[in-house]
């Protein structure tokens, strides 16, 4: 089990940060505004509404080796679409349950509501996240070959 | 030949000058297969077949048939027969309006479970020599050149028929041999998904990358899917917005069955066409397996069973509780 300043120093820690325009990207505007320290893992894409986010953004970007993703929308009820975030919420958490079972760590994927006058959650969700993705470590990506494999017998 | 090809052929020539055509199955090229059949006339319906060889889900047919409607049809139905599992694939193209109900006339077939050639091929020791397959009760007799063996069922058919749990077809306009008794409850766990979710997560990991670094990425597990209905526009080969690249590493394959997976989330109806076809024997279907438990878990929502239905992904309630 690596330490966090070792798997600092193997490399940069990268999480990929999806947030909607209209809430959780004024949000944390609001918290660098507001000068609220913040660790510096995150790479912010900002997106229309969370309704735009395909699960297969969020899976493409695990596979290609990013530490952590974490979609961030307006909280239920305030989508500025009014519904993009509700069928938002179905499709990651139908997500977030399948990523184990094909053996990614779910932890590494985090989805959360965060509106544009709450800097100060937000500074604490993405400083909770990032230390979540510490004490993971890097992400290993996938195997590019399997030397041996465990058998699963369903007969 | 035996009772279920006869009743089927008898109650297609009584019906067939009301229909277009008749989707079924013939005898294939060698004595494990059938393979998918149109009925276009009445000297045709001597050629149906229905079995436990009749694999094929011919609902992927049927968009296809409905959109080439012939003018000289006036309005008649496009007769297609159905297994259990296919039944419900059926309901999920009427429920995502690519089929119209009025339009088919379903023939349901109850069926004990389909035979899987790849398994049936490992039990006896020289399998081109196999002359007849045929399901006897709960035994399977295989007829070779050197005589007659015969094994358990169980350990012939499909991985998806010994968890079926819809054996009889959930909408039928006739009903051809008597109801089936399901083998597993509708809430029963899967016990393939449990076998997988057994394993430590980095089991898993290495248990999926094993299996898909067989995948060449022919695309027979999209192609044969009834509810892969983007044909031209699937994002596979797209190149705005190019998911995927020619590469072939395991980065390439593990994303394009995630794709395929996703992208039937809420909608699979776990016929197992995808794991049937597959030529390097994947489990396909396993992975889809797992969405639908998730979605049966979360939203209590079944893919095919009701018409009226809306695949839970393509809605919402504001009233559930996520974070």
């Amino acid at each position: 089990m690596s330490s966090k300043s070792d798997a600092k120093q193997e490399r940069e820690i990268k999480i990929v940060g999806f947030l909607c325009n209209w809430c959780s990207y004024g949000g944390a505007d609001t918290a660098g505004v507001c000068r609220f320290r913040q660790p510096t893992d995150l790479r912010i894409i900002r997106i229309p509404c969370t309704g735009r986010i395909d699960p297969l953004m969020i899976v493409k970007s695990l596979i290609q080796g990013a530490d952590g993703v974490l979609v961030s929308g307006c909280h239920p009820n305030d989508c500025h679409y009014a519904v993009g975030n509700f069928y938002a919420r179905r499709r990651m958490e139908v997500l977030k349950r399948f990523l184990p079972y094909m053996g990614f760590q779910s932890e590494r994927f985090r989805y959360t509501w965060v509106s544009a006058s709450e800097g100060q959650i937000w500074q604490q969700v993405v400083t909770d996240f990032s230390e979540t993705i510490h004490r993971l470590g890097p992400n290993p990506g996938l195997h590019q070959t399997v030397d041996s494999a465990p058998a699963v017998s369903w007969f | 030949m035996d009772d279920k090809t006869n009743a089927l052929r008898e109650h297609v020539k009584g019906i067939f000058s009301n229909l277009e055509l008749v989707l079924g199955w013939e005898p294939g090229y060698d004595p494990l297969h059938t393979r998918p059949f149109y009925v276009r006339t009445e000297s045709d319906i001597d050629r149906l077949t229905a079995n436990c060889l009749s694999v094929h889900n011919l609902t992927r047919y049927l968009a296809k048939s409905m959109n080439a409607v012939d003018p000289a049809a006036d309005g008649r139905k496009i007769g297609v027969c159905v297994k259990g599992c296919d039944s419900r694939s059926l309901v999920a193209l009427i429920q995502e309006k690519f089929v119209s109900r009025d339009r088919v006339y379903v023939i349901g077939l109850p069926c004990r479970g389909t035979l899987d050639a790849r398994r049936i091929r490992a039990l006896v020791p020289d399998p081109a020599r196999i002359r007849s397959v045929n399901a006897e009760g709960d035994e399977l007799v295989v007829e070779t050149d050197q005589g007659i063996s015969r094994f358990a069922l169980d350990r012939a058919i499909a991985r998806k028929c010994l968890q079926c749990r819809y054996p009889n077809p959930v909408i039928h306009d006739v009903l051809i041999g008597d109801p089936v008794t399901p083998r597993l409850k509708i809430d029963a766990e899967n016990p393939s998904v449990a076998a997988v979710e057994a394993l430590s997560l980095e089991d898993r990991l290495l248990f999926w990358e094993n299996q898909l670094d067989r995948c060449i990425r022919c695309f027979a597990c999209r192609n044969a899917c009834p509810l892969c209905v983007c044909q031209n526009h699937c994002i596979m080969e797209t190149r705005m917005p190019k998911w995927l690249t020619q590469y072939r590493n395991m980065n390439e394959k593990f994303m394009f069955h995630m794709i395929h997976a996703l992208h039937l989330a809420g909608r699979c109806t776990e016929c197992g066409e995808c794991e049937r076809v597959c030529p390097v024997g994947i489990p396909v279907a396993l992975i889809k397996e797992k969405i639908n438990a998730i979605i049966y878990e979360m939203l209590d929502y079944e893919s095919g069973i009701d018409p009226e239905a809306v695949p839970p992904l393509l809605t919402f309630s504001p009233k559930e509780t996520g974070i």
